[in-house]
């Protein structure tokens, strides 16, 4: 039911309905950016390997280089900019800038996207699982260790403010 | 990064899948989770003229019937780390799915996918391999069943026709006294294994072993099995260190792994007979009960 | 000996010793920021390298009528369409490498798998990557050279007609050699490390487009806007009608020091006059892009039974590939610093350049004098083993002290505080751990280094920064830095802010233009706190001192008494209440015609240095530190763990702690992936493979935390008392884990990376001798 031409696919982005035309071997990263604008999910590899162009997909973080625009019709998705309301950042976010998290920044919105959704799954992740989870996002800066100094501390004080274990 | 021009087409089960496939005959490829795929087409390695997308088709539930899980061909290596069941009744999996890429690859990647992509150092095809598991593939005469270790064949081939998609898998669950382990040796955190080995250990109440399975993976042109022959060996015997060395090293010396951009042949053979010593090892603790048993 | 403890400094400071996030770090987690692939612009063109197949053959024959023709290509250029085909660089000034000109686009010769050879302009990517298939290219396969020592031999095929020894330099002092013979023991060792590629996350990209009077105007990721007069050369256009802008970069650690898409996006929008992308695919990136240089280093060391080093004598080979690019400046810090740490009194040192068909090598954080750690710290290991003494006793024994002379015959004129630097982080560490299971075995193993900060100073170098206080009381900060992540910007403003008082949410900061900007130089060679800081130091300074005496006129006051903070210049302890705000100090300034903006500019202290003896300036100064390593070995596999790490550097004064901290774990990082895991494999001048899959760039879950230990000696150059801080962390980690896996072992790799194969044969190796 279709060939090589231009297919409409549509999409919610960031909470935002977007609709755009896209050929089958556009990938989800070259179509958020080029066409819709989210220049923040970036382009490192190709190979799904660097973890900069992690967008979340229905809630989970998947490589936009690596998904086919056309795949992703009918969609929900999220990038960093939609964790918080223009002009706010989400507390991962703060956190991610108290602690000096972010050097060049290139890996930054996509290490946002994974932790956020690890806490989605596991609200007080040890360490080790953070690590884990992390795998697959490269930093080439920071060594990691502000990263997931971070993410630890937006999980207790997430759990805080829930009344939740310390 | 921009992948050749194609054709795309969304099937909705695995009959038009089929059907898809006939009529676009060689120049087609069926995309599941992409993982394997994509990075191919991004880099215009992998150039077919026609992409099958099979996802709509959907998992459903992994199921136990009698002594297997039924698990559909597009479920996720999430699904299958995080499954209850699966956990429970084939652990060995849930471990090997936890093993494979990063959480991207996990959250898209399709255990039919992996087994149609037939990486020869992949998680999946190895302890697939290992446990015997039965493939469903589904061609325009019907379905039929295969054996993983007959379906896997050499590098990224497998005896799939050209008109045929994988559409479930069947693993057999893990009795009481069978121990399990899957070990592999990566240069990096959750990279591709240099050498990976799958191993299964059933016990006798006496501590004798009644049944051994052993699979490596980056050790030869597909999931290597360990010659039933060799293993003859521990059967009725108490699964000692000397003994599960012997073993291991008789297994290990039948292979011949070429080398490539990460170890040398030679040291993959090297790899193989220490991790197939310890993964028996920690099969056989398993198997006991023991599953803390250092390796 | 150890040279006397450092005190920490108390000095009242209200924004330097902080850790403020600043702007570009709040768009970062936004994930805001413009990158140079993000810019859009109407019309925009995707642009391609072309990029030669074979390391080194003759073209035969180029075809691109076809790749012309296809619809929707713009522009395809090829050697003949350049108007000057040629950069020549000559990084030392002249001082004695050959004279090797490089091509922009290889016109009938390529020398390496990469080369670039033609270039495309397409309305969309897809048509630009058809276009570059439709490129036919005939080649006529030459000897290639791929081995440095190889290179060096008689009848070796000849890279450039010129030769293939691009530089030899010599440092020398005493009399190495008759030291040698004298000595009590000889201990001698050879090392070779291995080709690796920066991986910063953000590949090589830019956008360019024609811009006002025709001023052709690079949008790009560059650690250095002042190639735009080289690229004006090679349009044949004035320098006026080119301006580099440099975009806050997703990392560079050197490899974006060289030009990466700068002459050819230029090309392309010149030739198209449309605005063109360029953004480099990862795996050109990996294929073609600068390297670190492979070092094949070799030590003779002589000691007295105490412990003295008496002499030593150093022989490097680098493979520069097959262009200079810095390459003479690489070998030449590899050269200056290949003693390390320690009093040599007897020193010759000889390290040489070689041209080969492998892909060029230059600049990459460490500069050379990273390399030669993974030899002189294993070189005093191997001392302490044949003398019977620990490690850490040899070192002390010769570590420099402020005052000595080092092989070039410069005297040290700031605090060493080197052995504290290993005291500290050997206590950081704490127990070490017991092993996890049988076959597995426990080290401990220790660094120490030294790397320069800031250029060498025949150089003359300069920087410039501009601040002006703008009539709402904000600050406006102007500077060419180009700033890599490391907070470059940031820390200027921190400065003025110290000095002015003006809260860092009210300073604009823009940076990295070449035609609007002052100019700064350049982000290399850990040179910017130092130059630029010192620069923003001076305008600051300046501007203050040019409004003090207004202020004091207002105020009714002295100047001395005055102090500026919060906004406001204010008497000195007279709390809140008395006091004028900048504004109207701004408009004040105005009434009188008082100047409100001030230009600083920092100069280097300067120097000669002569080849022929070996003998004369080198670098400005240096950073100390030395990091230290448990782990544990898997005698079976040969795979290593660290089980902990732990780094200290002497870092002056920390401008930002949080920062500091930041550059020493990721150094300590990148350090610990050259260590164990990363390689570029090329076999006869084919890269093996260019995936990013394949090149292991460690992840979160490889390495332990690093632990960090800050020292403060106060006695840098830069800005009150700051040394530079980017590149030494990386120069560590190789030494410190050769050493930890010799103590865990008893066996020693020497060559780069640690990988579990190299390991378990050196093990292989000892057992084989113990029969």
């Amino acid at each position: 039911m279709s060939d090589q031409s231009k297919q409409r696919v549509t999409l919610t982005v960031n909470g935002e309905h977007r609709e755009a035309w896209v050929f089958p071997h556009e990938s989800l990263l070259d179509v958020l950016r080029d066409v819709l604008g989210h220049h923040e999910v970036r382009y490192g590899c190709g190979e799904g390997v660097c973890g900069t162009c992690t967008v979340l997909v229905d809630g989970e973080p998947v490589s936009g280089c690596l998904l086919l625009a056309v795949q992703a019709d009918g969609c929900s998705l999220v990038t960093v900019r939609g964790l918080a309301p223009a002009g706010d950042l989400h507390p991962l976010q703060a956190c991610f800038l108290r602690n000096g998290a972010a050097q060049c920044g290139f890996c930054t919105p996509g290490m946002l996207l994974t932790a956020w959704a690890l806490l989605q799954h596991d609200p007080r992740p040890s360490r080790e699982r953070i690590r884990r989870e992390l795998v697959g996002n490269l930093c080439r800066c920071t060594g990691y260790s502000k990263i997931l100094d971070a993410v630890e501390e937006h999980a207790a004080e997430a759990a805080e403010r829930t009344g939740g274990h310390g | 990064m921009v992948a050749a021009p194609f054709g795309y087409q969304r099937v909705s089960s695995f009959d038009e899948a089929v059907q898809a496939l006939h009529e676009r005959g060689e120049d087609a490829k069926v995309i599941a989770g992409g993982q394997s795929l994509v990075p191919m087409l991004n880099l215009r390695v992998a150039r077919p003229e026609w992409l099958i997308d099979i996802n709509p088709v959907g998992a459903g539930p992994i199921e136990e019937h009698g002594g297997s899980l039924r698990l559909p061909a597009l479920t996720r290596h999430r699904a299958i780390e995080e499954s209850e069941v699966v956990r429970r009744r084939c652990p060995i999996l849930a471990e090997a799915a936890a093993h494979v890429g990063n959480v991207r690859t996990r959250t898209r990647g399709t255990l039919g996918g992996s087994l149609a992509h037939a990486d020869p150092a992949g998680e999946l095809p190895c302890v697939a391999v290992a446990l015997g598991a039965e493939v469903t593939v589904q061609g325009p005469d019907g379905a039929r069943q295969v054996a993983a270790g007959d379906l896997l064949v050499s590098y990224f081939t497998t005896t799939l026709a050209a008109d045929e998609v994988v559409a479930e898998v069947r693993v057999p669950t893990l009795g009481q006294r069978s121990g399990w382990s899957f070990l592999e040796l990566s240069r990096r955190s959750s990279d591709w294994m240099v050498v990976g080995v799958a191993a299964l250990v059933e016990l006798d109440t006496e501590g004798a072993v009644t049944a051994a399975s052993a699979a490596v993976g980056g050790v030869a042109e597909r999931p290597w099995l360990v010659p039933a022959e060799v293993l003859l060996e521990l059967l009725g015997e108490a699964p000692e260190q000397a003994l599960l060395a012997r073993v291991a090293e008789r297994a290990a010396a039948i292979v011949d792994p070429d080398d490539d951009v990460h170890a040398s042949g030679a040291y993959r053979q090297r790899v193989a007979t220490v991790l197939v010593r310890r993964a028996l090892a920690e099969a056989a603790a398993r198997a006991t009960g023991n599953g803390s048993g250092a390796p | 000996m150890a040279e006397t403890e450092v005190p920490a400094r108390q000095e009242a400071f209200r924004v330097v010793g902080q850790s403020p996030s600043h702007h570009d770090f709040v768009d970062k987690v936004e994930g805001s920021l413009l990158y140079a692939a993000d810019w859009q612009l109407p019309g925009l063109l995707h642009g391609k390298v072309v990029r030669a197949e074979v390391p080194c053959a003759r073209i035969a024959g180029m075809e691109v009528s076809a790749a012309r023709a296809l619809p929707g290509v713009v522009a395809v250029l090829t050697a003949a369409d350049v108007p000057w085909n040629q950069v020549l660089e000559r990084p030392t000034g002249g001082l004695g490498e050959l004279a090797v000109a490089m091509p922009v686009l290889a016109a009938d010769r390529v020398r390496y798998q990469g080369e670039p050879i033609a270039l495309i302009a397409a309305v969309t990517a897809q048509i630009a990557e058809q276009a570059a298939e439709l490129i036919d290219v005939e080649y006529d396969d030459l000897p290639g050279v791929f081995d440095p020592e190889r290179a060096l031999e008689p009848g070796a095929p000849l890279v450039h007609d010129q030769g293939n020894l691009l530089v030899s330099w010599i440092i020398a002092r005493g009399d190495a050699a008759a030291a040698l013979a004298a000595a009590d023991v000889v201990v001698e060792g050879e090392y070779r490390t291995q080709r690796v590629e920066h991986a910063y996350l953000e590949p090589e990209a830019g956008v360019g487009w024609v811009d006002t009077s025709g001023v052709i105007t690079l949008r790009v990721s560059t650690q250095v806007i002042e190639h735009a007069p080289t690229i004006a050369t090679i349009l044949g256009l004035p320098q006026s009608k080119l301006r580099v802008i440099s975009t806050y970069m997703g990392g560079g650690f050197g490899g974006k020091e060289d030009m990466t898409v700068e002459p050819y996006l230029a090309l392309l929008v010149w030739r198209t006059r449309r605005p063109v992308r360029m953004v480099w695919e990862r795996q050109e990136s990996i294929m073609a892009s600068t390297k670190r240089h492979p070092f094949i280093l070799r030590y003779r060391t002589g000691v007295q039974r105490d412990g003295s080093i008496v002499a030593q004598e150093v022989d490097i080979v680098g493979d520069a590939g097959a262009y200079p690019y810095l390459s003479p400046r690489v070998l030449f810090a590899a050269c200056a610093t290949a003693s390390g740490p320690y009093r040599v009194p007897n020193v010759h040192h000889r390290a040489r350049a070689v041209f080969t068909n492998n892909a060029p090598t230059s600049a990459f954080r460490g500069f050379g004098a990273m390399q030669v750690t993974f030899g002189y710290e294993q070189q005093m290991d191997r001392v302490a083993e044949r003398l019977g003494l620990t490690p850490q006793a040899v070192r002390e024994r010769n570590f420099l002290d402020k005052g000595d002379t080092i092989p070039t015959g410069e005297r040290l004129d700031t605090a060493v505080a080197a052995g504290q630097c290993l005291r500290r982080a050997l206590a950081a560490l704490g127990e070490p751990a017991r092993p996890s299971g049988p076959g597995r075995r426990i080290g401990r193993g220790f660094a120490v280094n030294m790397q320069p900060y800031g250029r060498t100073v025949w150089f003359h170098d300069r920087a410039s920064c501009w601040i002006s206080l703008e009539a709402d009381g904000s600050l406006l900060l102007r500077s060419g830095i180009t700033d890599l992540g490391a907070g470059q910007a940031a820390s200027l403003a921190q400065i003025a802010s110290e000095v002015l008082g003006v809260p860092l949410g009210e300073i604009g900061v823009h940076i990295g233009d070449s035609q609007l900007t002052p100019p700064a130089g350049g982000t290399f060679a850990t040179r910017q706190l130092y130059m630029s800081g010192n620069a923003a130091l001076a305008a600051a300074r300046a501007l203050r001192a040019g409004l003090l005496p207004v202020a004091a006129e207002m105020l009714g006051a002295v100047p001395d008494d005055l102090v500026f903070e919060d906004g406001m210049v204010r008497e000195r302890d007279t709390g809140a209440g008395r006091g004028i705000r900048l504004a109207e100090l701004a408009a004040a300034c105005r009434q009188r015609s008082v100047p409100t903006a001030h230009l600083g500019t920092w100069y280097a202290g300067t120097g000669t240095f002569d080849p022929a003896t070996g003998q004369g300036a080198s670098f400005p100064d240096y950073t100390f530190g030395a990091h230290a390593a448990d782990v544990e070995v898997d005698t079976e596999t040969g795979q290593v763990r660290v089980l902990g790490y732990a780094a200290a550097h002497d870092v002056g004064r920390a401008i930002n702690p949080l920062r500091v901290e930041g550059q020493i774990q990721g150094g300590a990082y990148q350090g610990l992936g050259y260590a164990l895991g990363e390689e570029i494999v090329v076999d006869d001048g084919q890269v093996a493979s260019t995936l990013l899959a394949s090149y292991l760039l460690p992840n979160a879950a490889d390495l332990p935390d690093v632990r960090v230990i800050v020292v403060e000696s106060g006695e840098g150059k830069g800005p009150f008392g700051a040394r530079g801080i980017g590149e030494p962390p990386i120069g560590n980690p190789a030494a410190t884990i050769a050493n930890a896996v010799a103590a865990a072992t008893g066996v020693r790799v020497t060559q780069l990376p640690i990988t579990p194969e190299r390991l378990l044969a050196a093990l292989d190796a000892a057992a084989g001798d113990a029969r």
